[in-house]
């Protein structure tokens, strides 16, 4: 029995080392398993003409054109786009944690670019923030096609950071944002997350759409370890020896009412969120975009 | 508690290999990246502290599973019941201890001591015991008693062993009447000894302890054995001054079950040693050695003869002691003196007196006329051949001679009258004379019978083949005794104590006139042993073995008697008539108003030969059929341990409990986590 291949399978993913086609296999693999949508068109701001091919919609002929030149031509239009997306991605080193698979900073740049594909592809702009106790690269949103390039050279060459601080970047974002736009946060959460969650409320208090995904890896959402360790904190070095199945429980308690704080305080300040498991097709990333930015295909 | 095989307690120490396990790999644990531990490091310290009981709990459940597993294979068992039966069947037991000389050859006697304190230690509360020292005879006895504590603190407080032969017969008959007031069944004697063969001399092979009594022999003694022993030693009692050197003779034999060849022997007189002979043992078992000394002085000498050449000192030492006394002052007064010898009434005697080779007697030969007060003072006895002439005046003389200690032999022949004699002589003389009889040539009188006990007759236990043809019949005195009879009933020979001397009356002459006495090989040892007498006291027995008993050689009324034993500690007399018991070899020096005496005291030779009796010997010999085969206690606890442990089962309830640590240990140790 043939296996089906699931493009969305980070395993899968993990094995593609160019972004952009990870990030095409992703989004062309997400939206083939969608119904067309009735939608006809998002672009109104008129580019450019060509050549009428067979095929096309009888609709972006441009009549008048024809009767001055009695030829066949099509209207090219440049969408103007209304959605402006940043995308803020976490390189703090607790994000460069893996259990196996994928890290949860490889799986948030496939994420990321994914998203810049999937907004470019939207004909949205879209810009990218890269940050660990502070900005490491900024790209600011656009809609040209070499802007998508550039955003995954960006982060093709993404290093792991150091501590996490994700008020300044957000902060600096929220007053950086001329128009409303989307943020689109990508961490593990793991900082002072009262203060990050104030953060996207302000941002989401400005009228900008927020979606919150936090990624955590399998083995921090189950805690599967038995055998008695030393534990080091990636960020702080610092450590902490006990034995993982005697404090499981306690463990998951812990992480659950922070998991729970976090979903909580995000969905009472309208900021979506989103909790990713990186053993966990990207899927779920996608469509919670997709239900934000409120367009069908 | 007891364990039926406590070897397997050993095993005890395998539950420590959990807590070795948990100190071994209490490494450092392996260190891992996290992305933050911030949700470990908010983990609850009564958590942490509960999982570190649990882990305690389960190390402690792990070591007792192990620990009740060795428990279990060692076979427990509670002793209370064990201790309950065992008084239950509560015994008596009467615990014989060889004292003898020979257990004390190297370290026998505390061996012993040992043994009957591990008999002791093996009683049970309410058992009782009696404890008997013994030897030739039962020195020590400890009655049957429950205070066994008193017993062990005898026993730990004995010295050394004693001097006494080993007699086992005896000593089982006082063990066996001991157990006769037993209060309980169970009865058992245990002799504890080196068994010598030499114990059993004189054993009754018809006697057998009463029925239920057990017998348990406990052998201490040593298989091999060397020693060197004085067998026998002989020495002279008493000299005259002047007298030769004297030969001592010393047997000296190898006892032991190895044979010893070579040792010396040496002979000293009054502390100083005088001979020195070697032993040589090689081709023979024993050897008689020929000692030298002379004791030309008068008084009392102290001999030792010493053995070397062993390790067992205890019998190489014999003591003797010599009296050497001045000659005998004999003054004869013949009554019948005559130029021509054969006539002469003093040629046979004085022949008797002086003919040997180193006469102990100086003789001093007298007519009638020449008996004197001056005389009589300068002798020891006086002798009257048929003198028939005294006058009043020299017979007040000999009557007060003799009753002031003097020594008076009458010898009357036919110069003697009967009625002077007894008016003269009457108060002192042993019997009145009657009249002279006289057989005729062709009949005559022999001695019929004889004192064969008396000091002068005891020696010459032989056929008296004398002929009389005359003699003087006789009246004895009612304080005389008749020591010699004629063939018809008349007495021949009486004597009597006046005062503080003694006369002796010999009812015929002393030559050939009316008998042929002098003819005989009689005559002379007649002569020198009635002198003797007379003179002499009575030979005090000087020398003793171990374990006789003796009085000390008394005036009539002593005032101050005084005795030391050989290690110079003063002795005890056993009643007022200073009798002590020579319990130790040695010399005992005793004082008798000032005057010294000494008494010889000797081991008893028997006692050093150590070939052994197998126990099982005496065992046939004194077991009584109808007893049942002796049980040791441990044979008895064993088998009551065996009873009892069949329906205890202690070690099925602590496997049970293992099973049961074993499911709790699954349950703790999956809640538990490294």
């Amino acid at each position: 029995m043939t296996e089906t291949l699931n493009f969305l399978d980070p395993k899968v993913l993990a094995s593609l080392h160019n972004l952009e086609l990870r990030a095409r296999v992703v989004v062309e693999g997400f939206l083939s398993g969608l119904h067309k949508s009735p939608h006809r068109g998002f672009s109104v701001e008129f580019n450019d003409y060509r050549h009428y091919q067979r095929g096309d919609d009888m609709r972006h002929v441009d009549w008048k054109l024809y009767a001055r030149s009695e030829k066949f031509y099509i209207k090219q239009y440049e969408d103007e786009t209304n959605v402006r997306c940043v995308i803020v991605l976490d390189t703090s080193a607790s994000m460069s944690y893996t259990s196996g698979g994928m890290s949860k900073l490889d799986y948030g740049i496939t994420l990321a670019s994914s998203l810049a594909y999937f907004v470019m592809r939207q004909r949205d702009a879209v810009g990218l923030i890269t940050f660990d106790d502070k900005i490491r690269d900024y790209i600011p949103p656009k809609c040209r096609q070499p802007h998508l390039m550039r955003i995954l050279r960006t982060l093709a060459q993404v290093e792991v950071g150091e501590k996490t601080n994700a008020v300044k970047p957000l902060s600096d974002l929220a007053s950086s944002l001329t128009k409303k736009s989307m943020v689109v946060l990508i961490t593990d959460m793991l900082d002072d997350e009262k203060r990050v969650i104030n953060t996207l409320q302000n941002l989401r208090g400005m009228g900008n759409d927020v979606i919150a995904f936090q990624i955590m890896d399998d083995a921090e959402l189950n805690f599967p370890f038995n055998e008695a360790s030393e534990f080091i904190d990636m960020e702080n070095n610092e450590s902490y020896i006990t034995s993982p199945a005697a404090i499981h429980k306690s463990y998951m308690e812990n992480l659950n009412e922070f998991l729970a704080f976090c979903k909580k305080q995000c969905q009472s300040s309208g900021v979506d969120y989103c909790l990713l498991n990186t053993a966990e097709p990207l899927d779920e990333a996608l469509s919670a975009y997709m239900t934000k930015r409120g367009r069908s295909f | 508690m007891v364990f039926l095989t406590p070897l397997f307690l050993i095993g005890l120490l395998a539950a420590l290999l959990p807590v070795a396990i948990h100190l071994i790999r209490k490494e450092k644990p392996p260190k891992m990246m996290f992305s933050t531990i911030r949700f470990l490091k908010k983990t609850s310290k009564k958590l942490i502290l509960f999982q570190q009981i649990q882990q305690l709990l389960l190390l402690a459940l792990r070591a007792a599973v192990i620990a009740l597993l060795v428990i279990a294979f060692a076979r427990p068992l509670i002793d209370q019941t064990v201790a309950r039966l065992l008084d239950a069947d509560p015994q008596s037991v009467v615990i014989l201890l060889d004292n003898s000389m020979s257990m004390r050859y190297g370290a026998t006697f505390d061996d012993a001591k040992a043994a009957a304190i591990e008999i002791l230690d093996d009683l049970s509360p309410g058992d009782e015991a009696a404890l008997v020292l013994f030897s030739n005879s039962a020195e020590t006895v400890r009655e049957l008693t429950t205070d066994v504590n008193t017993l062990r603190s005898f026993v730990e407080g004995m010295g050394e062993s004693g001097y006494g032969t080993t007699r086992y017969m005896p000593n089982l008959r006082l063990a066996d009447q001991l157990l006769e007031s037993s209060r309980f069944e169970n009865r058992a004697v245990y002799m504890i000894s080196d068994f010598q063969t030499e114990g059993l001399e004189g054993s009754d092979d018809d006697w057998k302890l009463a029925p239920g009594v057990a017998f348990m022999g406990i052998d201490v003694g040593s298989e091999e054995s060397t020693n060197l022993v004085l067998t026998d030693v002989r020495s002279p009692e008493r000299l005259l001054e002047d007298a030769a050197e004297q030969q001592i003779l010393v047997r000296v034999r190898s006892s032991g079950s190895v044979h010893v060849s070579q040792g010396e022997v040496t002979l000293a007189i009054d502390g100083n040693l005088v001979d020195r002979v070697p032993v040589d043992l090689i081709d023979q078992s024993e050897q008689v050695v020929n000692l030298s000394a002379v004791f030309d002085t008068e008084g009392t000498h102290v001999g030792e003869v010493t053995l070397n050449g062993d390790s067992f000192a205890v019998d190489n030492k014999f003591y003797f002691t010599v009296d050497v006394s001045p000659k005998i002052r004999v003054l004869v007064v013949n009554g019948e003196a005559s130029d021509d010898w054969f006539d002469d009434e003093g040629h046979w005697f004085g022949l008797a007196v002086s003919s040997a080779a180193e006469s102990p007697f100086v003789l001093e030969l007298v007519e009638s006329a020449g008996l004197s007060v001056a005389s009589l003072r300068q002798s020891d006895v006086a002798v009257l051949l048929n003198v028939g002439d005294l006058s009043d005046s020299q017979a007040a003389a000999v009557t007060s001679y003799v009753e002031s200690g003097g020594s008076l032999l009458i010898a009357p022949g036919d110069r003697v009258d009967a009625d002077r004699f007894n008016q003269q002589l009457g108060s002192i003389s042993p019997a009145n004379l009657e009249f002279q009889g006289s057989t005729g040539s062709d009949d005559y009188l022999v001695i019929a019978d004889f004192d064969r006990r008396h000091p002068i007759l005891r020696p010459l236990e032989a056929n008296w083949s004398v002929r009389f043809q005359g003699h003087w019949t006789i009246t004895p005195n009612a304080e005389a005794d008749v020591l010699m009879q004629f063939d018809n009933t008349e007495p021949a020979l009486v004597e009597r104590s006046v005062g503080e001397g003694k006369v002796i009356l010999f009812a015929s002459t002393m030559d050939l006139e009316w008998n042929n006495l002098p003819l005989q090989g009689l005559f002379l040892p007649f002569v020198h042993e009635t002198l003797r007498h007379l003179v002499q006291p009575p030979i005090k027995q000087r020398a003793y073995q171990i374990g006789d008993s003796f009085s000390i050689a008394l005036n009539e009324q002593p005032n101050a008697v005084e005795a030391q034993g050989p290690r110079g500690d003063p002795l005890e007399f056993l009643d007022d008539s200073y009798v002590v018991n020579a319990a130790t070899p040695g010399l005992i020096r005793a004082t008798v108003d000032g005057v010294p005496q000494n008494y010889a005291v000797n081991i008893i030779p028997e006692e050093s030969r150590f070939a052994k009796t197998a126990v099982s010997n005496i065992y046939d010999m004194i077991i009584n059929p109808d007893t049942e085969p002796f049980q040791s206690r441990e044979v008895r606890t064993a088998q009551l341990i065996e009873e009892l442990e069949r329906p205890q089962r202690i070690w099925w309830w602590i496997l049970s409990l293992v099973v049961l640590l074993l499911l709790t240990e699954t349950v703790v140790a999956n809640r538990t986590y490294r």
